[in-house]
């Protein structure tokens, strides 16, 4: 097979796993998916799996699957980066012809800042801080199809419906395509989330680089492609520039993320680079750069991290976790922290979660929003529940199950169903029959213990109209409230719900 | 590098044109804001209930209040017979008791042509427990209902309901409702949220136009098909009270929940109801939970008069038609009666 057919091959690839990919992110929203394959892309990253357990000191089984990943770089090099990542096949699509020249003008000493991120988000990790792992490309990605492009996508499709649904002749068409996506491919409810601007602002941002250098991500950013290339540099096989080169630079044009020092006196393939994507092998004019077998390690370059700036990074994470660990919206009791159902403490929670809201994706009230401040700059983005948006269905487990870290256990819904996430409290000035003599009742109606949590008294008051009327009034029983929030969010009252859920 | 675009400047502008006029045209259609008007006056069935007389007295006119185990045994009704205002059967099996209901009232054909389009209203309220908490209605039920108005000559046969705990297709199947219809050939159908419409009630006394869901009032049948429970605003959710899921916004609704309900029942006016007291719950309904608070009571109850309906269920919990507000207000609106005296109830035990 000649080069050009392999990297047709690569192409490919890099297509089927985008495609897997979606499906599977379109699956995890309808809960249509086996927990086993619903994390697979977060399991096979090392970058996450070496966070997490470092920050757990303790070994995940379940991020075993990384070493596959693990086990290709040692073998060839960065594959996952050329082949499989949904998030560099993206950025590789979108890339803009005048890229290529401006990225001349970039210094490669700019590379470092990739090392750089992965050595002081494996710092801090090491001190259970897990906050720069919203920079892994799959949780960023994932986080933007969840939060920002999906509830768009929804939004868009529901619009556009809507308006056609009052031309009456379309209506058996559309009926017969909501038939067929609803419920598989469209979700019930619209979901809305928290931040979409500013995580699509992160996502989007990165297409932007793209116009200064082709994977401008990839080839300065990526920590989990920093990881990676660290490994590649001790690959069993590496990319090498035969004798018959006639330093032609082609292969320097045509690599996208910039691999090929092109400098006549040491003209080379920087492995820590290079994304196996064969596109130097495909255009070599005499056909001379090959895979070879190396014994040694592979030169240095100028961009890599330092003994002195491994230190320093260390110290950075340190200093980085200590400062984030000291913020006041942190250590402060919360009242409205409230973590998905499962969660032991605060701090275990956030030195497990990945931020790769897959629980978010899930849940099928959207009860699970990205936080901003609520946990500290240490806990974004991390999910919290949110009642008056969404409550956390009382027959529903999914967020345990498709956690890649376990930071959300896995729970069987009997067990589920008794882990107390907050309690309930009402607030008697704005409650309907408390403080208008309005019959009301909803939130005792909804509550799903199986003896309700809130118990009705009749008491006889007076309504608007200065009248004598008997209205029910809802109190809660705190040893049976478990805090889903399905009370706060029916509540009729307009705004702010008159009976809340806080964190317990 | 100098690639050629796949299309020109000119083209691509020609072509946004062309996109963006279809779809102002699509969007500017007289129906810019939803008048209900078109859907009110097709939506609103000309059927009046029957007669509460007519119908020759096969079985002892029951009393509100009465002792359902108190019943008069009577084999098959023939098929001459005249058709019973209200029918009640008790017996082991779900789907027969269901099928000698309907036969009681002159059979599906009496409400099914050839052809029909039939809409099926559960209570899948939740996806929270399997059938054996009472919490929503009986598969078994449902199923045979399908399956008979199939028979019958129904074209197509959709079953639907809009949860408020978990969603439409968790609760289809938790309730196993979903393998019930379809087995039995009806569909499974997800209520679509840009679809619901603001529709006058012109009877209303409390709202006049409610945003909902516009195939119930479209069909060619509807069927309601509530399961008898404990309810803590209106003391028992019944047949009036199943209404709630074809609309969207609940939480206005309670705040004068009876007449509100009688108002929604105005509108939709389903054409036959059901109801399945199977098992019921007595407390700590509508959502359960607690197999203590479930009584197999093996009954079926129905009429076309929903109000009927519902007067008769209050009696297997000890009530009357008149200690729920909502079928009082019913009853005053005229949609029905909730006088169990003065019709002709058919009552049978099977087995």
């Amino acid at each position: 097979m000649s080069w050009a057919s392999w990297r047709r091959l690569r192409q490919a690839t890099q297509v089927l796993f985008f495609v897997f990919y979606i499906i599977l992110v379109f699956a995890v929203v309808q809960k249509r998916v086996a927990p086993a394959l619903a994390d697979i892309f977060f399991r096979l990253d090392p970058f996450t799996a070496l966070g997490a357990m470092l920050a757990n000191r303790e070994w995940i089984a379940k991020f075993g699957l990384a070493l596959v990943t693990v086990g290709v770089t040692l073998t060839i090099g960065r594959v996952w980066c050329g082949w499989i990542c949904p998030l560099g096949s993206l950025l590789e699509w979108v890339s803009f012809h005048k890229a290529r020249q401006r990225a001349k003008s970039i210094s490669p000493r700019f590379r470092l800042v990739k090392y750089f991120l992965l050595a002081t988000s494996v710092a801090m990790a090491l001190f259970s801080g897990l906050t720069l792992f919203i920079f892994d490309p799959l949780t960023i990605f994932t986080r933007t199809l969840t939060t920002a492009i999906l509830p768009a996508l929804f939004y868009a499709v529901n619009s556009i419906e809507a308006a056609l649904y009052r031309v009456g002749l379309l209506a058996p068409a559309l009926d017969g395509f909501e038939g067929w996506v609803r419920g598989t491919v469209l979700p019930v409810e619209q979901p809305a989330y928290a931040q979409n601007l500013a995580i699509a602002g992160l996502f989007f941002s990165l297409f932007a680089l793209n116009l200064l250098a082709h994977r401008f991500w990839c080839r300065y950013l990526c920590p989990l492609g920093a990881l990676l290339g660290l490994l590649s540099k001790v690959s069993l096989f590496r990319p090498v520039i035969g004798t018959a080169c006639t330093q032609c630079s082609r292969c320097a044009v045509v690599c996208k993320p910039g691999a090929v020092n092109a400098d006549p006196e040491d003209f080379h393939i920087m492995p820590s680079e290079c994304t196996v994507c064969l596109d130097c092998m495909a255009n070599c004019k005499p056909g001379d750069i090959h895979f070879r077998f190396q014994s040694k390690p592979a030169q240095r370059e100028e961009f890599d991290l330092s003994r002195r700036g491994a230190l320093g990074t260390l110290a950075t994470g340190a200093a980085g976790v200590i400062l984030l660990g000291t913020d006041l919206r942190l250590r402060q009791e919360n009242p409205w922290r409230i973590r998905p159902p499962g969660v032991a403490g605060e701090d275990e929670f956030l030195s497990t979660c990945i931020r790769c809201s897959q629980c978010m994706k899930i849940c099928p009230t959207t009860a699970l929003q990205p936080t901003l401040t609520e946990a500290g700059l240490a806990g974004l983005w991390t999910p919290l529940v949110v009642p008056r948006v969404g409550y956390c269905d009382y027959g529903c487990t999914a967020c345990g199950q498709v956690c890649p870290s376990g930071a959300i256990p896995l729970l069987r819904l009997e067990e589920k169903r008794l882990k107390v996430i907050g309690k309930a409290i009402i607030d008697r000035n704005r409650c309907l029959p408390w403080a208008s003599g309005v019959p009301c009742i909803v939130c005792e109606e909804m509550c799903p213990t199986p003896q309700k949590s809130i118990t009705l008294e009749e008491a006889e008051v007076m309504d608007a109209n200065g009248q004598p009327v008997i209205v029910k009034r809802p109190s809660v029983l705190r040893s049976l409230c478990i805090g889903c929030g399905i009370c706060e969010h029916y509540c009729p009252l307009e705004g702010t719900a008159a009976i809340r859920v806080y964190d317990a | 590098m100098n690639r050629q675009p796949p299309f020109s400047r000119r083209t691509f502008l020609k072509l946004t044109a062309t996109l963006a006029a279809g779809a102002a045209l699509a969007s500017c259609t007289p129906n810019q804001k939803p008048t209900p008007a078109d859907i009110a006056t097709t939506g609103i069935k000309p059927t009046i209930p029957p007669n509460p007389t007519a119908g020759t007295v096969s079985a002892q006119p029951t009393q509100a209040g009465t002792n359902p185990t108190e019943t008069t045994s009577i084999p098959e009704p023939s098929p001459s017979a005249s058709p019973a205002y209200l029918a009640v059967t008790h017996g082991p099996d779900p789907a027969a008791i269901t099928r000698l209901a309907i036969q009681a009232l002159g059979g599906m054909a009496s409400f099914v042509s050839s052809g029909f389009d039939v809409i099926i209203k559960p209570n899948i309220c939740t996806d929270y427990h399997p059938p054996e908490y009472a919490t929503t209605t009986n598969p078994t039920v449902v199923g045979t209902l399908v399956t008979m108005c199939l028979e019958a000559g129904a074209r197509r046969v959709r079953v639907m309901d809009y949860p408020f705990g978990g969603t439409a297709t968790s609760a289809y199947a938790f309730s196993g409702i979903g393998d019930a219809v379809e087995a039995a050939g009806g569909e499974m159908h997800v209520m679509i949220p840009s679809k619901y419409k603001f529709v006058d009630i012109p009877q209303g006394r409390d709202i006049t136009s409610v945003n909902i869901y516009p195939d119930i009032l479209e069909a060619d049948l509807l069927v309601n098909v509530p399961i008898a429970k404990q309810h803590g605003s209106t003391g028992l959710t019944l047949g009036a009270k199943n209404l709630m899921g074809t609309i969207l916004d609940r939480g206005m609704m309670h705040m004068n929940l009876s007449q509100r309900i009688a108002d929604l029942t105005s509108l939709v006016r389903p054409d036959l109801t059901v109801i399945d007291a199977v098992r019921i719950l007595t407390a700590n309904g509508p959502t359960g939970g607690d197999l203590g608070d479930v009584s197999q009571m093996d009954t079926i109850i129905a009429s076309r008069d929903i109000v009927a309906a519902d007067a008769y269920a209050t009696t297997l919990f000890g009530l009357t038609g008149s200690d729920i507000g909502y079928i009082q207000a019913c009853a005053e609106m005229g949609l029905g009666t909730m006088d169990l005296g003065t019709i002709t109830i058919q009552e049978i035990q099977l087995g």
